[in-house]
């Protein structure tokens, strides 16, 4: 079926059919409605704002990632630098006593630096010691009349030193 | 290109994060967006729904706009979609009331009151003689009709918005314009012409909307 009249004088825009539509009553969203589509919006909007704040330094600012690869690079050169070439950490002299050592230095009583003396050496591993320097506390111990400590701190070396002879631990036993 | 509208920029500027653009499309396509849904769906629940999703689903896809187009073909075209979502998801409704029905099972709780013809009727009821006369369109070309008439798009315009060939939507809007006059053409002149046409068709049916489209 061909109607032009009907649909060309329609489509002009002024036909009496469109002017009655627009007579018509014109419903628009309720309030309500209304609330809900731009509370979504906002919320939407809040959800986009708060990523391009978490995810967009790296257009913000396009520097940030090269300078923290090469301060890595330089913090890892350095450091294998420093354990190369750098100071040694200092050992403890093992020529004299550390129980003697530990009684100069801190300038007390005898018996007062063989109360520390557990804690000055509890940590310290069985053949980090020299065999005279031990057996130098050991006797030390004995000469303060701190039998028991002596005694121990010989089962010690014993286990430390199996290979040392009866005969040479006579001084301090 | 077409030229751009007013609203095509102001999606753009929403686009690209001025909040205040929403504002304005929003106020500027709310009344049309919301009378075309309401009119098609005939149901102010339903449309109230549709309505939400249409702008929920514009607001989702903002990144992804280029005005490539009137503003109101993309807007209307995301309608478009979520009204005959809600159309197929009435359909199959309305099939399992069928199987139900086949199967003696009570169909009052299946079918949606606005799908149901005396739902229909009632809203057409509480129109004007024209609204009513639309309600009572089919769907595609009640579209076409609300299409040109609450947002003015063409004819190629309303091709692309409800994707079927031009000469498709000049089809559906010719039959619409042709039955809405004929359903508001005063009383006394369908008496006046009611011996003539039964004369020709042998029966009256000029209150019969449902043509072919």
């Amino acid at each position: 079926m061909h109607l032009p009249d009907d649909l060309d004088d329609y489509l002009r825009g002024d036909s009496a059919l469109s002017r009655q539509y627009r007579r018509e009553s014109a419903p628009m969203p309720p309030h309500a409605l209304e609330r809900r589509v731009l509370q979504d919006e906002r919320g939407e909007s809040e959800v986009a704002r708060g990523a391009a704040r978490s995810g967009g330094h790296g257009e913000k600012l396009p520097y940030l990632a090269p300078l923290a690869f090469a301060a890595s690079v330089l913090l890892s050169l350095a450091l294998v630098l420093a354990s190369l070439f750098g100071p040694q950490p200092a050992r403890h002299s093992d020529d004299a006593p550390r129980l003697v050592r530990t009684a100069a230095h801190v300038g007390l009583a005898q018996n007062a630096t063989l109360n520390h003396r557990q804690h000055l050496y509890s940590s310290d591993p069985p053949h980090a010691r020299a065999r005279a320097a031990w057996l130098a506390d050991i006797g030390a111990l004995r000469h303060a009349g701190r039998n028991s400590e002596a005694d121990a701190e010989l089962r010690r070396f014993r286990s430390a030193y199996p290979e040392y002879a009866e005969a040479e631990l006579k001084a301090v036993r | 290109m077409e030229p751009l509208d007013e609203d095509a920029g102001l999606m753009l500027r929403y686009r690209d994060g001025d909040a205040d653009a929403f504002s304005a499309l929003y106020a500027r396509n709310k009344g049309p967006l919301y009378r075309y849904l309401l009119r098609q769906v005939r149901n102010a629940g339903a449309a109230a729904d549709l309505f939400q999703e249409v702008w929920s689903r514009l607001i989702a896809t903002r990144a992804r706009y280029e005005a490539r187009a009137k503003f109101a073909t993309y807007l209307f075209h995301i309608a478009h979609n979520c009204t005959m979502d809600f159309f197929r998801h009435d359909l199959r409704v309305q099939h399992r009331s069928r199987a139900h029905a086949a199967d003696g099972e009570s169909t009052e709780q299946e079918v949606p009151e606005h799908q149901r013809p005396d739902g229909i009727a009632e809203f057409a009821e509480q129109q004007s003689a024209l609204l009513a006369a639309v309600a009572r369109l089919p769907q595609e070309q009640r579209e076409a009709f609300l299409l040109h008439e609450e947002t003015g798009l063409t004819i190629e315009e309303i091709a692309r918005v409800t994707a079927v060939g031009v000469e498709t939507a000049k089809s559906r809007l010719r039959y619409a314009i042709r039955k809405l006059k004929n359903a508001l053409v005063p009383a006394e002149n369908l008496v006046e012409r009611a011996p003539r046409k039964r004369a020709l068709n042998g029966a009256v049916n000029g209150a019969e909307l449902n043509a072919p489209t």
